[in-house]
């Protein structure tokens, strides 16, 4: 398959589609959309190519479109997107997009992973539940574009007036008629000449959809449940090697003498490569490679810390604070009268990804191919480029299937130990992390604090709130550091921190501190942790002046739309539980809400004590996440998220010694089972005509909502993660 | 040496000492089963050897030699007339639109497979307990659970 770059020819019939913005703050990226289509043999090609305002991000490269849709003679519709499949159901969510108003019957779509060289130059990366929503627009417009297209040329074919036909089910029909004309299959097979339309077609009202809105089945399940399904660490290619890098005792530890040692008596080592205060090794199995690397003779200057140290490092007053929320005098507001104080925190944390991260590179004399289970494609073929000193478009890199991400798979650490190796030892090799290298060398979620103030009114009013949060970095470090300057302070962190409730005096300031190891992405980022803080407070005031804490919040919303969306979902979730009737017996509960990615979440969690242990007994989630394009996706994101958070909520921790996570493996870090899983209820809630964010969300309530629940339940507050009795 | 899995013969070498999920995976091309943890822990590798669900990770590969594995790859099943028909247990993780990343489900589906030949009628209890040391990062236990209840129904549909 040619790729699908956009020339100086084809740039003068260029059709704007759209632009979008993505991960806000991470600047300049957006949406570029083309629409190439390849019509059977002799093949051909069109481009509608709609490009990110003119601009060039890739230093001079002509950015390729980073999507398009073939039609084959076969009548098939082969969509190629620039998000990856995660497990979140992207592909399935885009595809029924863009079939929408494409008009193709489901059966006839099929859904593969762009890879970079047919991709735009920056994918944006599939982060911060932005897929659906960010793509929603260009993807309608472009296969309306399309069915545009293929009407015009069947009205050229058949002699009729483009008025006079209708598309269905991937076949154009003359009005009236119900056997159709031409498939789309056919009619691009009989087309060397196209028309763009000059303007966008109109897009389809809601009320017409009929793919949109259904509960489709995934489109990547026949493959992953028969094991067919490639992913990153699955990628193999003929005389391709394994290798292993050297890993340091801590964090802050550098390289100072590095020797072979006996790593070269290991049978099946190819190569030991040792530079610049790093080592690494190829092998034929991974199991050589593995060995080799433990029998270097490697010196290292440690440069040790421990928890204690992290636990004085991270208070509300270090690093840097900014204010990212105000409203009123919450000084004048706390001086008035006496407040309410309480302190929270949440650990460091790993992904826990149960694949980990891979990659095989091949690094040849003129190009370069790299499979990669990455967030990020585009990101990490310029990662490859620029390490490598090669032009990036002589860098493919085919994202591949990912065994979970959770934002850990945005970086691009494992592509380029691969591309370092291949390099050297001239042939494709894969490296693969084991878990223990998961646990300790990858980035963490940061740990935070947060210093909650309020005043209630007795009749529930909330009178001043201020929210004072301290966190490692998230997005800082990895957007540039003149950006870090123009967002002032790190959005991942302080993701969820505001106060959203009508509140006159508010007020909500983030410190950032810097630890001496890595932090970044986490799913929902500093999500989890500041709803956690937020919403127990706003327990807590409740309880101070003995308001049920429904209540508290109806009487609080939020102002204008999303104050509407608070109660309908509110309503929503005290109706699935029956509120007024409180918990059964023995069980305390709980209510948290939030709104992130522009979806509301309400969830109430029941809880119970045995053996002296959190048990949670059940959980119910009112989700408005706007236009719903899947219900079964929305409602397995929901499920997933809700129970991922509980597994940070009850078991996940990361304490460091002598600069070392402790944990090095699931033995020292468990995750959730079911035997822990709760019932879970999911109440899908639609609104609007727009698609909000997914996969993260569902996430921010669940510690707060367990954690209100226990204090209902044995008037103990708990107000550090992981929860413990 | 030999190994027998999903009913071929496979012929491996005998040394250096390896476990089996990497011989599976790396030598066979068998990419289906998964590593996880590599210490038993999550069950990402789990296969069949003798009908029993087996932690590949942790399981010489000298140990299952005359022994009859099988993998994700061998679940399906070819029908008479040729073609092939996912197993109860995919089936009915495919209705329920189980997974998410999918990784785990390979061990998910061979634990729930070993599981139910042993205990065709499970109590939901019962099927927590049996799916219980098997992680899922993507946590879809609500589903997996529906999943393996239903692979219960189609199997004794199946058998009567």
């Amino acid at each position: 398959m040619s790729t699908a770059k956009v020339n100086k020819e084809s740039k003068k019939r260029r059709w704007r589609v759209s632009r979008r913005g993505f991960l806000i703050g991470l600047g300049a990226t957006g949406v570029g959309l083309a629409l190439g289509v390849r019509f059977g043999v002799p093949a051909f090609r069109l481009q509608v190519a709609g490009m990110f305002a003119g601009e060039n991000t890739m230093g001079g490269i002509e950015a390729p479109p980073n999507l398009w849709f073939e039609i084959g003679a076969d009548n098939k519709v082969v969509m190629y997107m620039p998000k990856v499949e995660m497990g979140q159901g992207v592909h399935t969510a885009l595809a029924q997009i863009a079939a929408e108003e494409l008009e193709v019957a489901w059966e006839q779509v099929e859904v593969r992973q762009a890879p970079t060289d047919h991709g735009w130059g920056n994918d944006g990366g599939t982060a911060g539940s932005t897929s659906v929503s960010g793509l929603y627009g260009p993807l309608r417009e472009a296969g309306a574009t399309m069915r545009q297209m293929l009407l015009s040329a069947a009205a050229g074919q058949l002699g009729v007036a483009v008025s006079g036909l209708e598309a269905k089910e991937g076949a154009v029909y003359k009005r009236g008629e119900s056997e159709p004309s031409l498939s789309y299959g056919e009619i691009a097979a009989n087309v060397d000449s196209w028309e763009v339309p000059e303007e966008a077609p109109a897009l389809k009202s809601v009320a017409d959809f009929h793919t949109i809105g259904q509960a489709k089945g995934r489109v990547d399940f026949a493959s992953k449940l028969t094991g067919e399904a490639i992913y990153g660490y699955d990628m193999r290619l003929p005389g391709m090697l394994y290798g292993a890098v050297a890993r340091p005792p801590s964090w802050g530890s550098r390289l100072v003498k590095a020797d072979v040692g006996t790593a070269n008596e290991v049978d099946g080592v190819e190569m030991v490569v040792l530079e610049d205060g790093w080592a690494g090794v190829v092998a034929t199995s991974r199991a050589a490679a593995q060995t080799a690397i433990r029998r270097l003779d490697l010196s290292w200057e440690e440069d040790i810390f421990q928890q204690e140290d992290i636990d004085e490092i991270v208070q509300v007053g270090n690093g840097r604070g900014v204010v990212i929320q105000k409203e009123g005098d919450v000084k004048a507001a706390f001086e008035a009268e006496d407040s309410y104080i309480a302190e929270y925190s949440s650990p460091v944390a790993v992904h826990a990804h149960l694949e980990g991260q891979a990659a095989l590179v091949d690094v040849q004399a003129d190009k370069v191919k790299a499979w990669v289970s990455t967030q990020f494609p585009s990101n990490t073929a310029n990662a490859i480029a620029e390490f490598l000193g090669r032009e990036p478009e002589t860098v493919v890199v085919q994202g591949t299937y990912l065994g979970g991400g959770f934002g850990r798979k945005e970086g691009a650490d494992v592509a380029l130990e691969a591309a370092r190796l291949s390099a050297k030892v001239g042939k494709p090799v894969h490296v693969g992390w084991t878990r223990t290298e998961e646990m300790r060398y990858g980035y963490f979620r940061p740990p935070t604090r947060h210093v909650m103030r309020g005043r209630v009114a007795a009749d529930g009013k909330l009178l001043a709130m201020e929210h004072q949060q301290v966190s490692g970095p998230v997005a800082f470090g990895f957007v540039p550091k003149a950006m870090e300057l123009v967002l002032g302070a790190d959005f991942g962190a302080w993701r969820g921190a505001m106060i959203p409730y009508a509140i006159a005096d508010k007020r909500t300031m983030t410190w950032l501190v810097e630890l001496p190891f890595r932090t970044g992405w986490w799913r929902g980022l500093g999500l989890l942790a500041n709803v956690f803080a937020v919403e127990s407070f706003v327990d807590e005031l409740a309880h101070q002046e003995g308001i049920d804490p429904l209540t508290l919040r109806l009487n609080n919303l939020p102002e204008g739309e999303l104050g509407e969306r608070y109660r309908r979902a509110l309503e929503a979730v005290a109706e699935g539980v029956k509120w007024a009737e409180g918990p059964p017996a023995g069980r305390g509960r709980g209510l948290a809400i939030c709104v992130d990615a522009n979806t509301v979440v309400a969830m109430v969690a029941d809880v119970a004590i045995v053996d002296n242990q959190i048990k949670v007994e059940r959980i119910v989630t009112s989700v408005d996440p706007g236009l719903v394009i899947n219900p079964d996706g929305c409602k397995a994101q929901t499920e997933g998220g809700i129970l991922m958070g509980l597994s940070s909520t009850l078991f996940e921790e990361i304490r460091f010694k002598d600069g070392q996570a402790e944990a090095g493996n699931f033995d020292s870090y468990p995750l959730l089972t079911m035997k822990e899983t709760p019932d879970v209820e999911v109440l899908l809630l639609s609104s609007g005509d727009r698609p909000f964010g997914m996969g993260e969300p569902p996430m921010g309530p669940v510690a707060a909502a367990v954690a209100n629940a226990v204090f209902d339940l044995t008037g103990q507050r708990l107000r550090h993660l992981p929860l413990r009795l | 040496m030999q190994l027998t899995i999903n009913g071929e013969i496979y012929e491996v070498a005998e040394s250096p000492p390896r476990v089996l999920l990497w011989v599976l995976r790396d030598e066979l091309g068998l990419t289906g089963t998964k590593y996880g943890c590599g210490a038993g822990i999550c069950g990402s590798c789990t296969v069949h050897i003798d009908g029993e669900a087996v932690r590949s990770c942790i399981t010489p590969v000298t140990d299952v030699v005359g022994k009859e594995l099988t993998t994700i790859e061998g679940m399906a099943r070819v029908t008479g007339d040729g073609s092939w028909q996912l197993h109860p247990v995919q089936q009915a993780f495919m209705d329920e639109q189980t997974p998410q990343c999918s990784w785990c489900m390979s061990g998910q589906m061979m634990t729930a497979a070993a599981f139910l030949a042993k205990n065709p009628n499970p109590t939901e209890d019962e099927i927590v307990e049996a799916m219980g040391e098997n992680y899922c990062r993507c946590a879809t236990y609500v589903r997996i659970k529906r999943a393996v209840a239903k692979a219960a129904t189609l199997l004794q549909e199946e058998a009567s």
